[in-house]
């Protein structure tokens, strides 16, 4: 692989960590969102909300990309190829983030809530001070693991046109005929940066230790 | 009413799925009076407890807290919001059965956590406070130490420096030793009996009988959601009025 093979790459790496992280962090932020507002049950938005849910959780990622960038447009809106991926990637984990948070919220101690409460907290300070930094800790390995979901499926992105890190390797070997090096330093790549998110994991477990009383 | 008053409840009811659990209760508590409930388990006295600080909120009745109305709005007669009602219950403080400190805090920022983020004092001012607390229940020297390190008895000692922190007008124990080791029943004991004499009001819900004849001003006897009994501990434990508690003195023996 020459210099440019390299440039190509880091530059596919590139696109797949952007479009990743955008996605990762509207979609945790927006999963908090849908299971806090799930807890209020108001009837008609929970009946949407569990229909969303239920709908990204089963729609292929290449189908659910497919089906923004091509429909889209006939409503009129058009979207820039990386407007449309981030949206896919996003629809799908927020819908799984929402049920790992939901989860959180089930098993948060009513007992920890109700001293919260007892001490003259209001459910806000609560939730801020109280419930959400334990609820981080406790949903950090889901939700990582969800996030390398994530980066592992984001090659479905490509269906649209965008290169990322695995489509950049198509065109690599396109040129110099021989597709293992490209695919090889693409998946040290992969592991590179999942690496990074099971090491904050691993942080996240050690503090986890001290919220078993 | 009086400024001496520090909790007035009057007839308070109270039911849960149609099965009454209190009945027209009518307690009052003094400043500096320490008033202990004590019944068989499902006698209602830990829901009577809860009521004050609204974490159950009753059916019917009214309960005043140093002369202010808890959980209904007295001049509209609605409900309080969520942060009317935080502002009336942070002039309680209440010790619950289960060990619930916030394990991800260490036991000083468990006791500087309301003082700062309620009442919005200063973390120096909050951490002189919660140090002089920590002293008081003998557990400064474990002030950066996080919960899961500490015995219940130091949890329950933590918590109980916890709910001074907000220097409440009343001091509200649910079965404080109750889910504790016997061995450690009598430090946490100790603690509240030094609380009773410095003149904390307190309203405590217990099984420890001796405890409760130590410490109480006032003994009142809860059967099926009713106070069938009232009395001073002398009385209350030699002569019981009622045969209902001359059975449950019995048994306890």
């Amino acid at each position: 692989m020459d210099a440019n093979a390299w440039s190509m790459l880091l530059e596919g790496a590139w696109t797949t960590l952007w479009i990743s992280a955008v996605s990762i962090a509207i979609g945790v932020t927006a999963g908090l969102a849908i299971a806090l507002i799930r807890l209020a049950r108001l009837p008609v938005i929970e009946q949407l909300l569990v229909t969303y849910i239920s709908l990204a959780r089963a729609t292929p990622l290449v189908t659910l990309t497919l089906f923004i960038f091509l429909t889209l447009p006939t409503f009129g809106i058009n979207m820039d190829r990386s407007v449309a991926g981030i949206m896919a990637l996003t629809l799908n984990t927020t819908a799984f983030n929402a049920e790992i948070w939901r989860a959180a919220f089930q098993n948060f101690s009513r007992d920890q809530r109700e001293a919260a409460l007892a001490c003259g907290m209001t459910p806000t300070v609560c939730f801020r001070r109280i419930m959400l930094p334990q609820m981080v800790i406790t949903s950090l390995p889901g939700l990582v693991n969800e996030m390398s979901f994530l980066i592992k499926g984001s090659p479905a992105i490509a269906v649209i046109g965008i290169v990322d890190l695995t489509r950049v390797t198509n065109r690599i070997s396109a040129v110099t005929y021989e597709p293992l090096p490209p695919i090889l330093a693409a998946a040290a790549l992969y592991m590179a940066i999942i690496g990074c998110l099971v090491w904050t994991q691993r942080i996240a477990e050690r503090k986890a230790n001290r919220l078993a009383m | 009413m009086s400024e001496q008053v520090a909790v007035s409840i009057r007839r308070l009811s109270k039911s849960f799925d149609g099965t009454e659990v209190l009945r027209d209760v009518d307690l009052e508590v003094n400043s500096g009076e320490v008033v202990t409930i004590l019944g068989s388990s499902g006698s209602g006295k830990s829901t009577l407890l809860r009521c004050i600080n609204w974490l159950e909120v009753p059916d019917r009745g009214s309960i005043h807290i140093g002369g202010i109305r808890i959980g209904i709005d007295e001049a509209s007669g609605r409900s309080m919001s969520m942060r009317e009602l935080a502002k009336v219950r942070a002039r309680t403080g209440m010790v619950f059965q289960s060990l619930n400190l916030w394990p991800h805090l260490s036991v000083l920022h468990n006791v500087t956590e309301s003082p700062i983020h309620v009442l919005g004092k200063s973390r120096r001012e909050a951490e002189e406070l919660a140090m002089e607390l920590l002293e008081k229940v003998g557990m400064a020297h474990k002030k950066d130490s996080y919960p899961y390190t500490l015995s219940g008895g130091q949890k329950q000692r933590v918590a109980i420096a916890r709910a001074l922190a907000m220097q409440p007008q009343v001091m509200l124990f649910d079965e404080p030793t109750s889910a504790l080791d016997p061995e450690l029943v009598g430090e946490v004991l100790t603690v509240i009996k030094d609380l009773s004499a410095e003149g904390y009001t307190m309203v405590i819900v217990t099984h420890e009988m001796d405890f409760a004849r130590a410490v109480s001003d006032q003994v009142v006897f809860l059967d099926k959601g009713i106070i069938i009994e009232r009395a001073v501990p002398e009385t209350f434990f030699t002569r019981p009025a009622t045969e209902r508690v001359q059975r449950f003195l019995e048994r306890q023996n």
